[in-house]
């Protein structure tokens, strides 16, 4: 057998031999992607609402009724008085307030422009602009509505429809998802290989690998091929758990996520030996990779977008690969994008996965 | 050259950081003929570990050469990797494989084969035969370290460094592995050994006395004894330990250590003193009952606690 080959089953025998860790490669990815999008959760729901109907018409009944159906909402109670509102608001029971004021329906009637006025507790400033977003275009539907009906086109007030698209619902779990499958291949893909490199530094058996003749090289790649393969199961898991709980990739091609996945794997494994060249114990080794991991998912626009960072920061995600992997798989995902349209973030990726392989066989080179 | 040398070291010297004194400095030139046991011994910090490292291509000399079969350990490391055993101080083998796992995996290593070198180990690995499945974490201390021997004896090499095998292991235990490197020796095989027990050291062919990085001397165990040029006495009272230090407070002695149940000491080149004088006067001065002072010839450990402080 070659040494590659034994090497690879002595890997195998070791991390199945452990109790511990097999259950921790299928638990990871599935416990992640399950419970995280769900309690995560950034989508507004339940907005509690409080109309101040100073109009009493039918058209304001018909306008409360339109948005208490429209399924954000829930209308906690109906105040005489502004001012009785936002006590409400202020004791936190309501989380926004429309005021149609009085006067409303005769003035729509006769074709004049009526200003309604919408108050939204931003204290959850996620909830309280999309609470009032939903609020304003369900209005200004209905005022639209109301225009045609009256038979006095018009009159339609200008407005602006936001239409989101390849995310309809604005559903933060499909932001989140592809982001969750990243983290999947950083843990498994990263930290597993480095932390078995580290191991065998501190048991002291890399010594025992240097004293006979197995090549470094063979060594190395048994585990980074290895864990490489886990890598691609813990995606693959989460891969199914997106498609099947979260009806993820309706659109995107497998070729193009598995590509890059890999190409991304190749990265982790050599940051991972870069990582294993400099720490000496397994805590050393932690705690450098957590570091970089928390660089790479908050700052390369995995949880939060990356335009709405600061400039420099912009240009600093420039320089983290998640960035291409992250757009890669939402892209794929989301929009059906194919290589040729993420040409450059692939380019990208492949460059970070080379250059940082060069400098992780550089590193270990020099050691010794 | 000669034929008959395994290992020949001509200076050899390694300093792990500038500022330090180097852990490694040997001036001298030192050979171990095939199939000798050889021992080395030497307070913790002597470069013992530091030496088997450079003999076993783990770390690059500053200075000096080595050559192991002829291999030199620098350019043709790579040859003499797969004729070394070495056994670390520290148990290194994979502790989460079984002890079968491991040992295959050890000759797979080497490209061998378990049964091909099955004789070689079949003395010691007859006692870990009922523990082939367990984990090798989970063994007891010698058990482990008879583990680790057959690992660096199962692809047969032509040297065999063990650093501090016995360290740490029960005296049965000890005296198994030295029966065991008695019998590995008659099959030609070049052992150098380091321990920390002086009794042990009696079993090498030849023994170096190694103390900050240097040997201080190479010599059989017998030939260093009877080069013990000072005369020695062990003394015994009711009180030993102010014994101890009115010992050496006797202006007659020139180093005093305690010694099992005894306190062993060496007279000053000048001085002319005898046990009995030696036993009355502390009696009288001192106060000291019981006294019991008698010459005695020196042990390899007398040497070596004289030859510690040169």
């Amino acid at each position: 057998m070659s040494s590659f080959g034994y090497l690879f089953i002595k890997e195998a025998k070791q991390f199945f031999g452990n109790p511990f860790m097999p259950v921790v490669l299928v638990l990871l990815p599935v416990l992640l992607m399950l419970l995280v999008p769900l309690a995560a959760n950034m989508e507004v729901r339940d907005v509690s609402l409080s109309i101040v109907d100073l109009d009493r018409s039918s058209l304001s009944a018909r306008l409360s009724d339109r948005i208490s159906r429209s399924g954000y909402f829930v209308l906690k109670s109906v105040e005489d008085t502004y001012g009785k509102a936002m006590d409400q608001l202020s004791r936190g029971n309501v989380d926004i307030i429309l005021e149609i004021p009085a006067g409303t329906e005769r003035a729509v009637s006769r074709g004049e422009s009526v200003e309604i006025f919408i108050a939204a507790n931003a204290v959850n400033s996620t909830k309280g602009m999309m609470g009032g977003g939903y609020l304003s275009s369900i209005v200004s539907d209905f005022s639209s509505e109301m225009a045609a009906s009256g038979g006095n086109p018009a009159s339609v007030p200008l407005r602006i429809t936001p239409q989101y698209r390849f995310n309809p619902h604005l559903e933060y779990k499909l932001f989140m998802v592809p982001a969750l499958m990243i983290v999947v291949i950083i843990l498994v893909g990263g930290f597993f290989p480095t932390m078995s490199i580290v191991t065998e530094k501190e048991n002291g058996t890399i010594e025992q690998m240097n004293v006979s003749p197995v090549r470094k090289r063979d060594f190395i790649l048994s585990k980074v091929i290895f864990y490489g393969i886990l890598g691609v199961f813990a995606f693959t898991l989460s891969y199914l758990i997106a498609h099947f709980v979260y009806g993820l990739a309706p659109h995107g091609g497998l070729l193009e996520i598995y590509v890059s996945a890999m190409i991304f794997l190749v990265f982790m494994g050599g940051f991972g030996l870069i990582i294993s060249n400099y720490s000496d114990t397994l805590l050393q080794s932690v705690f450098l990779m957590l570091f970089f991991v928390l660089i790479f998912m908050l700052m390369s626009g995995i949880f939060t977008p990356v335009s709405s960072m600061e400039t420099w920061s912009q240009y600093f995600t420039y320089i983290l690969p998640t960035r291409y992997f992250v757009n890669i798989l939402r892209s794929v995902c989301l929009k059906g994008s194919t290589f040729a349209d993420l040409a450059f973030d692939y380019i990208m990726l492949s460059v970070f996965a080379v250059v940082i392989n060069i400098i992780a066989v550089v590193t270990y080179r020099k050691q010794n | 050259m000669s034929e008959t040398d395994s290992i020949v070291i001509c200076g050899l010297k390694k300093s792990y950081r500038k500022d330090l004194p180097p852990a490694v400095d040997l001036q001298e030139e030192v050979r171990i003929r095939k199939g000798e046991l050889f021992g080395i011994i030497g307070p913790d910090g002597a470069g013992k570990t530091t030496l088997f490292r450079l003999l076993a291509t783990l770390v690059l000399p500053d200075g000096g050469s080595a050559t192991l079969e002829g291999l030199d350990i620098v350019r043709d490391y790579r040859k003499i990797r797969t004729l070394l055993g070495y056994m670390p101080g520290k148990f290194s083998l994979y502790s989460d494989l079984s002890v079968r796992e491991n040992l295959e995996f050890f000759a797979s290593a080497f490209g061998q084969d378990i049964e091909r070198n099955y004789a070689l180990i079949e003395n010691i690995y007859g006692r870990l035969k009922p523990f082939e499945n367990r984990k090798a974490g989970k063994l007891s201390g010698g058990m482990k370290q008879k583990l680790a021997l057959c690992c660096s004896l199962i692809h047969s090499p032509a040297v065999l460094f063990l650093d501090e095998p016995t360290t740490g292991v029960d005296p049965s235990s000890r005296r198994e592995l030295w029966e065991n490197l008695a019998e590995l020796k008659e099959s030609g095989m070049t052992i150098v050994v380091s321990t920390a027990y002086m009794d042990e050291a009696n079993r090498c062919d030849r023994v170096a006395m190694m103390k900050s990085g240097r040997f201080l001397t190479v010599d059989s165990p017998s030939d260093i004894i009877s080069g013990f040029g000072k005369r020695l006495f062990a003394a015994r009272s009711d009180e030993m330990f102010r014994l101890l230090q009115d010992l050496r407070a006797v202006p007659d002695v020139d180093k005093c250590y305690t010694f099992g149940d005894t306190h062993h000491f060496t007279l000053r080149d000048c001085s002319h003193a005898d046990a009995a004088v030696l036993a009355s006067q502390l009696a009288s001065c001192s106060g000291h009952r019981n006294v019991e002072v008698k010459e005695i010839r020196a042990s390899l450990e007398d040497c070596y606690m004289n030859l510690e402080e040169k």
